[in-house]
């Protein structure tokens, strides 16, 4: 019957028992389809990854030639700057905001639209524009009229203006992005195209109701691409940079409260040219996005579904 | 383990190409020459109007050297300051940049610009203010010449200010008599007096030179205490507190822009600013606004000065240096180029330019002249170019003060603070 | 379109409901979304003195002018002209990441190879260090290249598959597909390349046009690389000819900035319009059994 009901991790052998072309050409074809990859990986990301990492063991301030001072940058991180953990407590609450709000926005309204039979080019475009702006400058000077003090908020709810309010700009913030949801939600909408609706056929004459069908076919079906918009929107929450910055002014204010940890190495390296600190900062995000990351990715195997099974 | 050689070759490989890489970007001085042709590349920042007077000054500079083609490039200031910092430390600087009194120090040290002297052949300076040319000095060498001249003022809606029953503000005018305006204003109109300058380093700069002192001593380190300091911010804290001066929340969405400061929204009725940005106001202030000196200390040391609003540099690793140097000259010192030029980067620097383009100008331009002409002879020279570290104090300072407008910390733990973080920031 | 509804007789009126609940909700939902861009376009239009200090979504009174401003273009280059290289840089940069990200992505998500495991995650950690670390290291790299100042930086690494993101995308839909697939294509004597071709590439459709919409919307508004790479104005894009406007230093414009940003909006609106109905044809209309 439905696929969905497979065991998740099959064996793969029977895959590799039906044919078994000689590996060695198997492994030459892949190295084809990735040679445009390597390239670039080695020479436009790896060697720059590389330069930065040794960066950050240095006092390289842009424009003389770094000298090696070991591990100080991190130390000085770590112990000496109070600015650095407000960064740091800034984008975990935006995070924990901003993601979770913004999925779960953009899975409703995708699925919304998924059986929608008039209008649904109109909506999915209507629902994606405010995406197609970025956080440009005029929309962040827009956001700002609209969360000030005697703006739209201000006068419906009488929230005062939030955007220059420490406790309340980091939402306003975090609000531009979940308003712009179109990827995510584009994202599903592509993969919900993607489910063959022989299932829904199927379970339908097995009398499996609206909200089975949901459980049993949408939801793995689907997987792979929740998946996926969980990863990429919580790696880029942690580097949110543009809203806050055009927003704040580049400042993070007010009182550092939408100072995010890019907006702050910002700060530090083109700023205020320290650019070794900058590269540490850096590479301590990497290391923190990489095990939040590694988390998501093996909590994963309990809950995303592979039709081509076998893989991890 | 067989993986283990190859990472260590691996490893190898890319610390060489990394080496290279570092290497490399010392040796980029190719020379641009195309069909026989100098080109020079010469940046600045700045808005549309200003980019069309550059360009046509430029066209006639072409016209005028026939083997040269200059190839001109603008932006907006922010956006400006982070491109030159790439192309720089990609050791790709433009043969001819504009530099702002902040950025000279740190290019200077880090070896970006050529010392100008050394093409005094070419390059003029005769003309140019002293104080002023000064300025462009780091270690005794001339890294840039000055084209304009700024000086800060007190903006401020001239309706406003007669309503509240005030006079206009005099030449040596102090901050208390400063104060108690924003007081008056504040009383009668139910509206802060002005912008709160506690989050300002150059208002700060303005108070602390009227007391005798300086932000920097010669040695590049600090001219100031934290008593200074929690003194001027006591005193901006307490107006805030009294409704005198604007609130944090609108104190904070300052970003530089006229549009975003209390008087450019309607809730102020003046402003601490430049001179040149002041003409913003025009279009948002439609009863009018007027030019008024900055406050002065108690016993009349005028605080404020004429600093250079922008500066030309030459690229160190230029390929063509005398050409550079000759597009510089003439931006600076001809007479046919200043009157396409105008007060476009300020009034200019040059004295006998300076004269001969007074009677041309027009609009908030002759405003402006007429307001510098009111301080000319009054005010002490201008300090050296401040330390690199400066350009990050800005901030710093603005930020530091954000905690004590939304009451965070009092003056004295924020000074305490900024003076610590300074101290940090001046060693590096 | 994606799912076989069959409504019977019997429950048509609770459907019908249903739907214009759906829709009623949907519009509802639209009309606090679409408000900002609302405010937008009627800030394009609102005089210098009520761009910022009027909070009122209406102006005051219309000013075309703001248009005119910004369509005179920045520095003698015309809005045409702009328009044009924007296209160019959003168009190359969105063939270069739809074959190159394909590319890989079959690799990493149908083939076997030594250290696929390793360079999967190698390739996702490389979207996890902020890009402004490795910015001078990339200038440095493209100015020995000696590609400053012409759009290669710019198109150069989408044909290379450097945004991992892609990739990701398309194997994780690539994933989604059943083995079978080339199992029986290989059985019918494909090669990997005919495979990928022929089978998955035509059933991983709604991603590749996701990837295209992606990219293109995201080039155009790549403001920092664009910066950062393009020196000489003939070469500028509509997105940085924006930013001109705003200068703090001088005199700001923010009246035609916004009237420029509605102008810059304009072409991947109609981008947008165009591709976002190939979204709709996706595996239900390709015949697969699953």
């Amino acid at each position: 019957m439905t696929t969905a009901q497979m065991p998740k991790a099959a064996p793969a052998p029977e895959a590799a028992a039906v044919r078994k072309p000689p590996r060695r050409r198997r492994e030459g074809a892949a190295w084809v389809f990735l040679s445009p990859w390597v390239l670039g990986a080695c020479v436009l990301t790896l060697l720059p990854m590389a330069v930065s990492l040794y960066l950050s063991f240095t006092d390289y301030d842009l424009f003389n030639s770094p000298n090696w001072v070991g591990l100080r940058n991190y130390t000085q991180m770590f112990t000496e700057d109070p600015r650095y953990w407000r960064s740091v407590v800034a984008t975990l609450t935006y995070v924990v905001i901003a993601v979770p709000l913004q999925l779960a926005l953009a899975l409703i309204v995708a699925l919304a639209l998924k059986n929608m039979k008039r209008g649904k080019g109109f909506y999915r475009s209507a629902f994606y524009a405010p995406s197609l702006l970025g956080a440009s400058m005029s929309i962040a000077l827009v956001w700002r009229a609209i969360f000030n003090d005697g703006g739209t908020i201000d006068n419906l709810f009488g929230t005062g203006g939030w955007v220059f309010k420490p406790g309340w700009a980091l939402l306003a913030v975090a609000l531009l992005t979940v308003w712009q949801f179109g990827a995510p939600m584009v994202i599903f909408l592509a993969g919900l195209q993607q489910i063959p609706g022989e299932l829904y056929e199927a379970a339908e004459v097995d009398g499996a109701g609206r909200w089975r069908q949901f459980l049993s076919i949408t939801v793995p079906m689907l997987s792979p691409v929740i998946f996926f918009n969980l990863v990429l929107q919580t790696i880029q929450a942690f580097q949110v940079f543009t809203p806050a910055f055009a927003i704040s002014a580049g400042k993070g204010g007010p009182a550092d409260s939408t100072l995010f940890y890019t907006l702050y190495l910002y700060d530090r390296g083109f700023v205020a040219s320290h650019m070794g600190y900058a590269s540490a900062m850096a590479w301590v995000l990497l290391i923190v996005i990489g095990v939040v990351t590694a988390v998501l990715f093996r909590t994963s195997r309990s809950w995303v579904f592979y039709a081509s099974e076998g893989d991890r | 383990m067989p993986g283990n050689r190859t990472r260590k070759s691996c490893t190898t490989a890319v610390v060489l190409a990394l080496c290279a890489v570092l290497a490399g970007c010392s040796d980029t001085d190719e020379s641009s020459r195309a069909g026989g042709e100098v080109v020079l590349r010469y940046t600045w920042w700045g808005n549309p109007d200003r980019a069309a007077k550059t360009q046509a000054a430029v066209d006639l500079f072409e016209e005028r050297n026939p083997g040269i083609d200059v190839q001109t490039s603008f932006t907006g200031y922010e956006a400006y300051k982070q491109k030159l910092a790439t192309q720089a430390a990609g050791g790709d600087a433009p043969d001819v940049m504009q530099l702002d009194y902040r950025m000279i120090d740190q290019y200077a040290t880090g070896g970006v610009l050529l010392d100008l002297s050394e093409q005094q052949q070419v390059l003029k300076t005769s003309e140019l203010e002293p104080g002023l040319l000064a300025t462009g000095k780091v270690d005794g060498k001339q890294y840039a010449v000055p084209q304009g001249r700024g000086t800060e003022t007190m903006v401020y809606d001239t309706e406003q200010w007669k309503a509240a029953g005030l006079e206009q503000p005099r030449v040596g005018w102090t901050w208390s008599e400063w104060a108690d305006a924003m007081r008056t204003v504040a009383e009668r109109t139910g509206e802060p007096g002005g912008t709160d300058p506690g989050q300002s380093e150059d208002a700060f700069e303005v108070w602390l030179r009227g007391q005798g002192r300086t932000l920097y001593t010669a040695d590049r380190q600090l001219g100031f205490t934290a008593d200074d300091l929690t003194r001027w911010w006591t005193f901006t804290d307490e107006l805030r507190r009294e409704g005198a001066v604007s609130p944090a929340e609108q104190t904070t969405q300052l970003d530089g822009s006229v549009e975003n400061t209390p008087l450019g929204r309607g809730k102020a009725a003046s402003d601490v600013n430049w001179d040149a940005p002041a003409s913003g106001y025009l279009a948002l202030v439609p009863t009018g606004i007027s030019l008024a000196p900055m406050p002065a200390g108690e016993d009349g040391t005028p605080g404020q000065y004429f600093k250079p609003s922008m500066f030309m540099g030459v690229a160190a690793d230029s390929g063509h240096p005398e050409e550079s140097a000759k597009l510089v000259d003439f931006m600076l010192n001809d007479k046919d180029a200043a009157k396409i030029l105008g007060a476009t980067r300020g009034i200019p620097v040059n004295e006998s330019i300076r004269e001969d383009i007074a009677a041309d100008l027009k609009d908030f331009d002759k405003t402006i002249y007429d307001y510098q002409a009111t301080v000319e002879g009054k005010l002490d020279a201008p300090p050296q170019a401040p330390p690199s570290g400066d350009t990050a104090l800005q901030t710093t300072f603005m930020r530091d003060y954000d905690q004590v407008s939304y009451e965070r910390m009092s003056p004295r733990e924020a000074a305490e603070n900024y003076i610590t973080e300074a101290k940090a920031e001046l060693r590096s | 379109m994606t799912t076989t509804t069959t409504s019977t007789p019997a429950v048509r009126m609770p459907v019908a409901w249903a739907r214009a609940a759906l829709h009623a909700g949907c519009l509802a939902a639209l009309l606090v979304m679409l408000y900002p861009l609302a405010w937008l376009l009627a800030t394009s239009l609102k005089p210098a003195d009520e761009v910022i200090a009027s909070l009122d979504l209406l102006p005051g009174r219309l000013e075309w002018s703001n248009y005119e401003t910004a369509l005179e273009g920045v520095n003698d280059i015309s809005v045409g002209r702009l328009l044009g290289n924007s296209l160019l840089i959003a168009g190359g940069a969105v063939v270069g990441n739809v074959l190159s990200c394909s590319l890989a992505a079959y690799a990493f998500a149908r083939l076997r190879f030594r250290f696929r495991g390793p360079l999967f995650a190698f390739m996702i950690a490389t979207i996890m260090l902020p890009h402004h670390a490795v910015l001078i290291p990339q200038y440095i790299i493209f100015n020995q290249l000696g590609m400053v100042n012409t759009y290669w930086p710019l198109i150069l690494p989408k044909f290379l598959a450097t945004e991992a993101f892609f990739v990701f995308l398309i194997v994780q839909f690539m994933r989604g597909l059943p083995r079978e697939l080339e199992e029986a294509a290989r059985i019918d004597g494909c090669g990997p390349f005919r495979s990928f071709l022929l089978v998955i590439l035509p059933l991983t459709r709604p991603a590749l046009i996701t990837t295209a919409i992606f990219t293109f919307i995201w080039t155009w508004n790549d403001f920092f690389t664009q910066l950062i790479y393009l020196f000489s104005p003939e070469k500028f894009t509509l997105t940085l000819a924006l930013r001109s406007f705003v200068d703090a230093s001088s005199t700001s414009a923010f009246g035609p900035m916004f009237a420029m940003s509605v102008i810059a909006l304009l072409p991947i609106v109609l981008f947008f319009l165009a591709f976002q109905r190939f979204l709709v044809e996706g595996m239900a209309n390709s015949g697969i059994k699953g």
